[in-house]
């Protein structure tokens, strides 16, 4: 078994890294993208403003280079003092540091402090010779166009970055580089309701930022079809901060709104009848959280109707929201009703779920009843259209898994440890020969052809 | 990060972790340098953590005298090795030493499983320095016999494919050679220049560090030795490090271990961080270049204007 070493597999997202071996079923290292260098924090676009960094400062101290300015007069190991990951943050709350997030709405977005940010989650965290392991790193899909059209697709460009860091820097045995949302899909084969090991179907990724809803038809993403929902997890923290100001809890942090949707939340098949059993049964339905601080003193917190409610704004984003009206159950219709109509039956059979913020209980049930409502209603109203015929049916299903936290990273783990896994990446050798450009193209992982 | 930590990071946190939570399944593959492979398992009950290592020359480590290294350091922990690895030691989550400065001390240790593993040939060398060195003592240099003059056996670990760690101890120094392969023309160039700095901080400034040599053809010290590749053609690096007797007290002999067996980690992390300097400082001279091609814009002409009939204005002088 020492013959081959395992695939190294690193999912780089906007807050989060899972950097782990492939064959694993959990990443080894889950830590905040995040890089704290010597000097002020934030750098250009400041952190977590949402902006990319734009050249809005003098153009001599920007450029792609990043904010460490000075660079030539820095003659020490000046470029090895930083930490990433959680160190990073601590580092950054004392003096002399600042905090970087060198991923941006999942693009990469300055390469300098991503090269330094990979380079130390090689040789500090997985310990492994770059020379002597496979990588399989992941990219979003083409990407936020739908929310913010300022943004543009990923473009291919950044991959072929990606692969020069890679290969030149680090002289990997052999990279493939892979679809978050393909990958995705791969990881719900862990689940006992998928048959057949196919590719194709519907993503449903929520993460902190966004949903994005994602049409793959036999490992292709069919781009023009997909969407996203500017709803996520933080804002259903900050609707459940909302609930408790109103109330007048004691305490109201968003630190203690988070814990509260992570612990208590779920997902109700509907809304009024669950009010009234709380109304009915109010000692097992109202929750007290504790919240205990550093200096040992602890307050209680009542959780309420907010147990259901927050992730509710999926289903009737009008609680929360007053621009964002369409219920997820709605784009996930739109969404496939929008792709080829040859996929559209694999489409609704396979939903996968993937990403944090699609963990709450009975999230899949519900939102696989709603979606089903909508294509029994549409088959009806064309039977009754059409005048007599019958239709055969159509099968929806939503597909709830152990994985779907890391689903992602999962996925890559489960393709990374096939015994084919590397005739599929691109080596070293090739690159040399053919340039960054190789990487434009990959072969379909998992796909058709393949066990 | 100027120096790559000793121990397994991953190891330490999980470990960590389950000390200070309780049990939990685990089941995980971690690699670490040098092809060396950790499993970290609870196969029988979630209070059982084990942990086995697979050491490419383990053999050879045996040899050397590692088994005693292994049982002095987790004497009572050991378990029979795990199928397909080579060494185990099973902690139980049950059984924990009591106090917190114990139980760090045992998440330390284990995490330093590699180190341990492959720590042993350096123990002997350095023993056997210091028996040498006694019997030195009893002679003038011209009249020692055969064996104390010329030193002990050598000692190799092929650690990976290619390449393989000598120690030889002689009666007043140990001398350590690593042999080095590049696959890349631009590493190999980079490894040059780091190595010609060793060398020369020596000479500069740190008159306390041991020597460093660095030379394509093997040392003398080689000669004979099998496996010993000396095609000429330059490919294989050999880097030796002489140690000195202050290099070797009982007090330093930890740390001493340790530093030289992250030489090569080391060495080729700092190759890539300087190839990552280089390509940010490449970044940053190509975006002043765009910066002034974009700034550059040809002047606007004076043209000749025309009417629509094609007449033309004079300016009358």
């Amino acid at each position: 078994m020492a013959s081959q070493t395992p695939a190294v597999v690193m999912d780089n997202g906007t807050g989060y890294s899972k950097l782990g071996f492939a064959g694993n079923d959990s990443p080894s290292f889950v830590f905040p993208t995040a890089i704290s260098t010597k000097g002020p924090a934030g750098g250009a676009g400041g952190s977590g403003s949402g902006r990319p960094a734009v050249a809005n400062k003098p153009s001599f101290l920007t450029g792609g280079a990043g904010p460490s300015s000075h660079l030539s007069a820095k003659r020490g190991t000046e470029d090895l003092d930083f930490f990433i990951g959680d160190e990073a943050l601590t580092a950054a709350a004392g003096p002399g540091y600042g905090v970087h997030y060198p991923i941006r709405h999942g693009q990469i977005d300055n390469w300098d402090l991503m090269e330094r940010f990979w380079s130390n989650s090689i040789f500090k965290y997985l310990r492994v010779e770059p020379e002597d392991h496979y990588f399989l790193l992941t990219e979003p899909v083409s990407n936020i166009h739908r929310i913010r059209k300022a943004f543009p697709l990923n473009p291919p460009e950044n991959r072929e970055n990606t692969a020069e860091i890679m290969f030149e820097s680090f002289n990997c045995a052999g990279l493939y580089i892979a679809v978050q949302a393909v990958l995705a899909l791969a990881a719900s084969w862990t689940s006992s309701k998928v048959q057949d090991r196919s590719l194709t179907g519907t993503v449903i990724d929520s993460g902190a930022g966004v949903t994005h809803v994602i049409p793959v038809a036999e490992g292709y993403v069919i781009g023009s079809s997909i969407k996203s929902v500017p709803i996520a997890g933080r804002d259903i923290t900050n609707f459940v901060q909302s609930l408790l100001r109103d109330r007048g809890e004691p305490d109201s942090s968003l630190h203690t709104a988070e814990r509260i949707k992570e612990e208590y939340c779920y997902v109700s098949p509907d809304i009024v009848k669950e009010f009234s059993r709380f109304d009915r049964e109010p000692e097992d339905r109202f929750k007290k959280h504790t919240v205990t601080y550093w200096n040992g003193r602890s307050v209680q917190v009542d959780v309420g109707y907010e147990r259901f409610l927050a992730p509710e704004i999926f289903f009737n984003p009008e609680i929360y929201s007053s621009d964002f009206l369409t219920p997820l159950p709605n784009i996930v219709d739109t969404v496939i009703q929008t792709s080829p109509i040859d996929v559209r039956r694999g489409l609704y059979k396979n939903i996968v779920l993937s990403g944090g913020s699609t963990l709450y209980k009975d999230f899949g049930r519900r939102l696989q009843r709603d979606i089903r409502h909508l294509v029994d209603a549409r088959i009806k109203a064309s039977e009754a259209r059409s005048g007599g015929a019958k239709s055969g049916g159509l099968d929806v299903q939503v597909i709830t898994h152990k994985r779907q936290r890391h689903g992602p990273w999962f996925g890559g783990s489960l393709l990374g440890q096939t015994p084919e896994f590397r005739s599929y990446c691109h080596t070293k050798a090739e690159y040399d020969e053919i340039g960054p450009s190789i990487v434009r193209r990959f072969a379909l992982l998992g796909g058709p052809g393949s066990t | 990060m100027l120096l790559l930590d000793y121990q397994n990071v991953l190891i330490e946190s999980i470990l960590k972790d389950r000390f200070a939570q309780g049990p939990g399944s685990i089941d995980q593959v971690v690699s670490d340098f040098d092809g060396v492979t950790f499993h970290i398992s609870t196969p029988e009950t979630k209070s059982k953590i084990l942990i086995s290592i697979s050491v490419k020359c383990f053999p050879e480590l045996v040899q050397y005298g590692a088994q005693a290294v292994l049982e002095r350091e987790y004497g009572p922990f050991i378990v029979a090795p795990e199928n397909g690895y080579d060494f185990s030691v099973q902690v139980d989550l049950e059984a924990l030493p009591e106090d917190q400065e114990a139980q760090d001390d045992l998440i330390r240790r284990i995490s330093l499983l590699k180190r341990n593993a492959m720590a042993a040939p350096f123990e002997q060398a350095f023993d056997e320095f210091q028996h040498l060195q006694a019997e030195a003592s009893k002679y003038t240099s011209e009249q020692a016999p055969q064996g104390v003059r010329e030193g002990g056996e050598v000692r190799a670990i092929h650690y990976r494919e290619e390449e393989a760690i000598y120690i030889k101890a002689s009666h007043d120094r140990v001398t350590v050679i690593f042999s080095t392969v590049f696959r890349e023309e631009t590493d190999r160039i980079f490894g040059k220049v780091f190595l010609q700095e060793f060398v020369d901080a020596r000479r500069r400034a740190i008159q306390n560090a041991p020597q460093v040599l660095f030379q394509n053809k093997p040392p003398l010290e080689l000669q004979g030795i099998p496996g010993v590749n000396d095609s000429g053609s330059g490919d294989i690096g050999y880097i030796t490090f002489v140690l000195f007797p202050r290099h070797l007290t009982n007090q330093r002999r930890a740390e001493v271990i340790s530093h030289i067996q992250t030489f090569r980690d080391y060495f080729h992390y700092h190759i890539k961080a300087s190839k990552a300097f280089i390509h940010s400082r490449m970044r940053r001279r190509t975006a002043d270049f765009l910066q002034v091609l974009r700034r550059a814009r040809p002047e606007t002409e004076e043209k000749e204007r025309k009417t629509a009939s094609g007449r033309t204005f004079k300016v009358q002088g």
